[in-house]
């Protein structure tokens, strides 16, 4: 035991001493920030496009209207939106915090575009080439800062349908594009129903329409309506499985690349002179175990504190699904039969290997059985009974994301049991196959293939 | 004198190739024994069921008392063939490490690395990371690390191999510590040079067999003594001299011959030096040299090219 602990121990300071491995545990929550801010901060940092409609002759009548329209009822509609977030956020964290989020909200939801006065001498031109000369000198910078505009529309008709020339300041920047192109579909839509005989406004009012939509389910916390608290622990048991794959990687390819580095360095033969194959197998697998659960730790400190920070009400009900719905025992038990199968096969192979490129011909394969839960998992959340993620579910390699993914749908109670069992047993039996497999490998100086892996598992290294 | 090792009719088969074969020897407690033999010749095989890292086909093993190396491995010490230690760890840190595997405090490790390093001229090295070390000091202080837990007995992989002739020198000078602060020592090398000036005994082994077991003056005594001649000579007039035969020639320049000739038992190198001056043979040199450890294992393992050249290269190592 004293031999396990002291290998588990250099295992473990091997990594936590190092510089690089507290940068990467904190880049993974620091990049999970800057995914969900980024977005909105480029979003909100984006500039109010100056833009100025002009109808291009008589027969594009209407037309300035239409899009001056669909400008002001965009920001009624980015408004309306705004105030139900802001009265959300109000119920949920006070006053305060109804203030912060209705601020954000408005840097982030405004309209990027308004409509400007048009330039007399734009307005003056003859359509065609020479207001087009005039359109392109505004978009650059002969005229003074203050005149200069970002976008010129100009609309005509083309075979009696709806057009635009659309001159923008720079060539990649398609916001008014888009915004112009949407406003003509449904004007030239309007058009054709009231040349059908349907009245405008009627128009107007199915364009507006938006459906209220409740959902109910009988195994939501009131019987009836579904809320976000409902849909908490599919979220999480999500969060779980995927978390729980990229852990148990990448704990057991540190544990690859740990062991195939004393091989190359020819450590492990002094190892194995000191302490027995199970003891260093052990060791190591626990000193990486250590290394996992402090990557663990610092992640649930830092979501929690994070969560608590910025909102108490989703922090408590997320505690709530981990410690009252059993979903953290789960995830713990998964992790630790999930980890051992895997890292104990990744150090058998590492046993054999000096390079990356060894060990590549047994990696292969296991990595692709490795996208099987990725790819179920969604499907495992979203039809957590369907048969395709039922029997899956009882193949040992699957079953720790699979069932992590699916626990919060509460499973039947034998197939958490069973699945859990299976697991385990077959954690063992790994444990068992790769300890004669490392002990082989350990002494080897064979180049790895299938072949020769089973052949060393079945002679345990004698 | 007890012995601390002892192996009979000991064989490790690995598929189809037969590494060892029916090896016995004994090594007496607080000795030096060289383990001899050209690369491939087993050696490497049998250290490792010595220590228990591999089981033996056959035979039987008895290691200080115990017919299993792993039940007394905190007693023994051992240096593999193919050295390393972590790279980013410190001398010090490395040799408290691997003395806490075999038992030793890690408190008492550190003392002992200290002062160890400071005998050997690492002092100023010991807070330096591995990676940083040359190889010869990085060799020193995997031997350190490999004895610093004080063991009964110690085994050496070609401890020699890789190292400059100083550090040869010191490393002669460590072994010969150990045994004389009452380790038994056991080492291979394919280096005859040092086993003359270290060992006790030898093991002689070619293909797998123990082709001698003995002191170097016994291995020495089984090699014939030789002649070497350089002139204008031929080998018939030089294999007509008294007491000589088995004439070779060396090399050819000239007309100048270099000529390899055995003195056989009761021949006598000044009857035969007697016999050329009187012959009228052009003798430029005349050299009567005693067999080395070299010779005898030519002698004692058969004249096998690539045995010849692994020993040849050994020697022109150690020179």
């Amino acid at each position: 035991m004293k031999r396990i602990m002291l290998i588990a121990r250099r295992e473990y300071g091997a990594y936590a001493k190092t510089v690089g491995f507290w940068l990467s545990l904190l880049a993974f929550p620091l990049f999970a920030v800057l995914g969900g801010v980024l977005p909105a901060l480029m979003m909100s940092a984006e500039p109010v496009r100056n833009v100025v409609v002009l109808e291009d002759g008589p027969q594009a009548q209407g037309l300035a209207a239409a899009v001056q329209g669909a400008v002001r009822l965009e920001q009624e509609r980015r408004q309306a939106r705004m105030a139900e977030a802001t009265a959300e956020a109000e119920k949920q964290g006070g006053q305060a915090g109804a203030s912060a989020a209705g601020q954000a909200l408005n840097r982030l939801a405004g309209l990027r575009l308004r409509i400007v006065a048009t330039p007399a001498e734009l307005s003056a031109a003859q359509p065609g080439e020479a207001r087009e000369a005039i359109a392109r000198r505004y978009l650059g910078d002969a005229v003074p800062e203050a005149d200069q505009l970002d976008s010129v529309v100009l609309l005509n008709r083309i075979d009696g349908k709806p057009a635009a020339r659309v001159w923008t300041r720079r060539a990649t920047d398609d916001t008014v594009e888009d915004f112009v192109r949407d406003v003509l579909k449904d004007a030239n839509r309007r058009e054709a129903f009231e040349q059908a005989g349907i009245n405008a406004a009627v128009v107007e009012e199915t364009e507006r329409f938006r459906p209220d939509i409740t959902a109910l389910s009988p195994k939501s916390a009131t019987g009836g309506e579904v809320s976000f608290r409902d849909r908490l622990p599919t979220i999480i048991g999500l969060v779980s499985g995927f978390l729980l794959w990229s852990l148990v990687i990448t704990g057991a390819s540190i544990l690859l690349n740990s062991v195939m580095e004393e091989k190359a360095n020819k450590i492990l033969e002094v190892l194995l002179s000191s302490a027995s194959a199970t003891e260093i197998l052990t060791g190591k697998v626990l000193g990486v175990a250590m290394l996992t659960g402090t990557v663990m730790l610092v992640w649930g400190g830092i979501g929690t504190f994070g969560l608590l920070a910025a909102n108490a009400e989703t922090a408590a009900m997320v505690g709530e699904v981990l410690l009252d719905g059993g979903m953290l025992g789960y995830f713990i038990a998964y992790a630790v039969g999930g980890y051992l199968m895997y890292a104990v096969l990744f150090a058998a192979i590492g046993a054999f290997c000096e390079t990356p490129r060894d060990a590549q011909t047994l990696m292969g394969p296991i990595m692709m059985v490795l996208t099987v839960p990725i790819l179920v998992m969604v499907l495992a959340v979203q039809t957590p009974d369907s048969p395709v993620v039922q029997i899956l579910s009882w193949i040992p390699f699957f079953t720790p994301f699979l069932m992590s993914a699916r626990a919060p749908s509460e499973p039947p109670m034998i197939e958490v049991v069973g699945t859990m069992a299976g697991m385990f047993a077959f954690a063992l039996l790994m444990v068992w196959i790769a300890g004669r497999a490392f002990r082989a490998g350990a002494l080897s100086d064979v180049k790895l293939s299938w072949r020769g892996f089973a052949g060393a598992i079945r002679g345990g290294g004698k | 004198m007890a012995a601390a090792l002892t192996l009979e009719g000991v064989s490790k088969r690995y598929g189809d190739f037969q590494a060892v074969r029916d090896l016995s020897f004994q090594v007496e407690k607080g000795t030096i024994c060289g383990f001899l033999g050209p690369n491939g010749a087993g050696k490497t095989s049998t250290l490792r069921m010595i220590l228990g890292l591999q089981a033996a086909s056959a035979g039987r093993i008895d290691i200080l008392g115990s017919d299993d190396g792993r039940k007394v491995r905190d007693r023994i010490g051992f240096l593999p063939e193919e050295r390393g230690l972590y790279k980013k760890m410190t001398p010090v840190d490395a040799i408290a490490f691997f003395g806490a595997l075999k038992g030793l405090p890690t408190g008492e490790g550190r003392k002992r690395a200290r002062e160890m390093l400071d005998a050997q001229g690492l002092g100023e090295s010991r807070n330096k990371k591995m990676k940083e070390l040359s190889k010869g000091m990085a060799q020193k202080v995997q031997l350190i690390a490999s004895v610093v837990h004080r063991p009964e007995f110690v085994i050496l992989d070609e401890p020699f191999s890789g190292l400059d002739p100083v550090n040869q020198q010191g490393l002669e000078a460590m072994i010969r510590k150990l045994a004389a602060d009452g380790a038994t020592v056991l080492f291979s090398t394919h280096v005859m040079q040092h086993a003359e000036r270290l060992c006790d005994k030898v093991v002689l082994l070619a293909r797998g067999q123990k082709a001698f077991e003995g002191t170097v003056a016994e291995a020495q005594a089984t090699s014939k003594r030789f002649l070497e001649l350089e002139g204008a000579i031929d080998a018939a007039q030089a294999a007509a001299l008294p007491g000589v035969s088995g004439v070779e020639v060396v090399s050819e320049q000239d007309g100048v011959r270099v000529l390899k000739a055995a003195l056989g038992q009761g021949g006598r190198g000044q009857e035969a030096l007697k016999a050329a001056f009187l012959g009228g043979l052009d003798v430029r040199r005349f050299e009567l040299r005693e067999p080395s450890l070299h010779d005898a294992f030519i002698s004692l393992t058969g004249d096998h090219p690539d045995i010849d050249q692994s020993v040849k290269a050994g020697a022109e190592a150690a020179r």
